[in-house]
């Protein structure tokens, strides 16, 4: 008998759908983290990445049955992900990442522009890099940043990142080569 | 990495686009056949590339977080999905013991009412509200004519009443009044 861990997405929707409901354990489990850090991106705030996450998993799991299969699960998910996180920035305003200083704080946060044993005077100008490089990025354009989130951070391909955000790729290649020339250009003086 | 503070410079302006795509490995076969070979006779795109190779990887990285708060993650997220599940459920559940018969109730219900819709209007149905004829008993039906037998006999009642009375008193006259009223009544 094969274990629902070894069920592919498809097969785990199905029984879902079949009315197998603890089969969406597995699909949880799956893309927790996945969910999770796309939320963080957005959000820059793990209580808000948690919430907004969940959030995704209990509306994909209430609209189940409306899931055609003419997608793949993930891309259908993370649409669903996306969607809630724009929906948190439209509401709340977007959140300036000055938790880039905070995220020093955290294990593994530590933004590293320039080598940690420089001097005091360069650490200062990567402080001021990764600001800009975040005001640029909460300046974008949503479409923009989407495309460069979901490329960047998550290591989406171009294929599926059209398909979440229900455009064509060459769209969305353009989204991304505008966001990127966007935080060059605002790290012009200090890359 | 490497302790570098400089402008960054920017690409051949028609290559650029399909740099980001080369670093991003989203490139065609033949598409990254000609950035290679671009690449190799152009410094600044070389260094273009070098740069986003640098810059990009770093721009909002992950946090590392224990598996604790995954495994918090993953069971309050189970614990929501079956709260969702049990506020959606409630009015199925209410309906639950009715299930076995409600529809065939519902299904009976709206065939009589189909039939009769159906059957009105060949009966002699009347929608002003007359009702039809039924077979009373002759002896229990009243008929004018009886009634104003009924209240005859109950005058000639009255009038016996009074000549009895008159008779039993000394003879007194009647006034006029007296006797036109009479006359009325008899009439």
């Amino acid at each position: 008998m094969e274990s629902p861990q070894d069920l592919g997405d498809e097969e785990l929707v199905a029984l879902c759908q079949k009315g197998q409901g603890h089969y969406f354990d597995v699909l949880v489990r799956r893309y927790m983290e996945k969910a999770f850090h796309i939320a963080y991106d957005f959000t820059r705030n793990k209580e808000a990445a948690k919430d907004l996450s969940q959030d995704a998993f209990l509306r994909a799991y209430a609209n189940i049955t409306r899931f055609d299969g003419r997608s793949s699960f993930y891309t259908w998910f993370y649409r669903i992900v996306v969607n809630l996180c724009l929906d948190h920035a439209r509401r709340n305003g977007r959140v300036l990442w000055e938790s880039l200083d905070k995220t020093a704080d955290e294990p593994g946060g530590q933004r590293q522009w320039v080598d940690t044993r420089s001097q005091p005077d360069q650490e200062a100008i990567a402080g001021e890099a990764s600001r800009r490089a975040n005001v640029t990025l909460e300046s974008m354009p949503n479409k923009q940043r989407t495309a460069f989130l979901l490329r960047n951070q998550q290591g989406l391909p171009i294929a599926d990142i059209a398909k979440v955000m229900k455009t064509t790729e060459g769209t969305v290649r353009v989204y991304l080569h505008r966001a990127v020339a966007a935080l060059r250009q605002s790290l012009v003086e200090f890359v | 990495m490497e302790n570098r503070v400089g402008p960054l410079e920017g690409a051949c302006k028609s290559y650029e686009e399909d740099l980001v795509l080369y670093y991003y490995a989203e490139t065609c076969a033949k598409e990254r056949a000609t950035v290679e070979q671009h690449l190799a006779q152009c410094l600044r795109c070389r260094k273009f590339l070098d740069d986003l190779g640098r810059v990009l990887p770093q721009m909002a990285p992950k946090p590392e977080l224990p598996q604790a708060f995954w495994d918090d993650y993953f069971r309050e997220t189970l614990v929501k999905l079956d709260e969702q599940s049990a506020r959606q459920n409630w009015w199925r559940r209410w309906l639950q013991p009715m299930n076995g018969w409600l529809l065939p109730a519902f299904g009976t219900v709206a065939i009589a009412v189909f039939a009769i819709a159906l059957l009105l209007p060949k009966s002699n149905f009347t929608p002003t509200g007359e009702t039809a004829p039924v077979n009373i008993p002759a002896e229990v039906l009243v008929d004018s004519s009886q009634l104003e037998f009924f209240k005859s006999l109950e005058i000639l009642e009255s009038l016996s009443t009074l000549e009895e009375q008159d008779s039993s008193k000394p003879e007194k006259k009647t006034s006029g009044i007296e006797n036109r009223r009479l006359a009325q009544t008899v009439a």
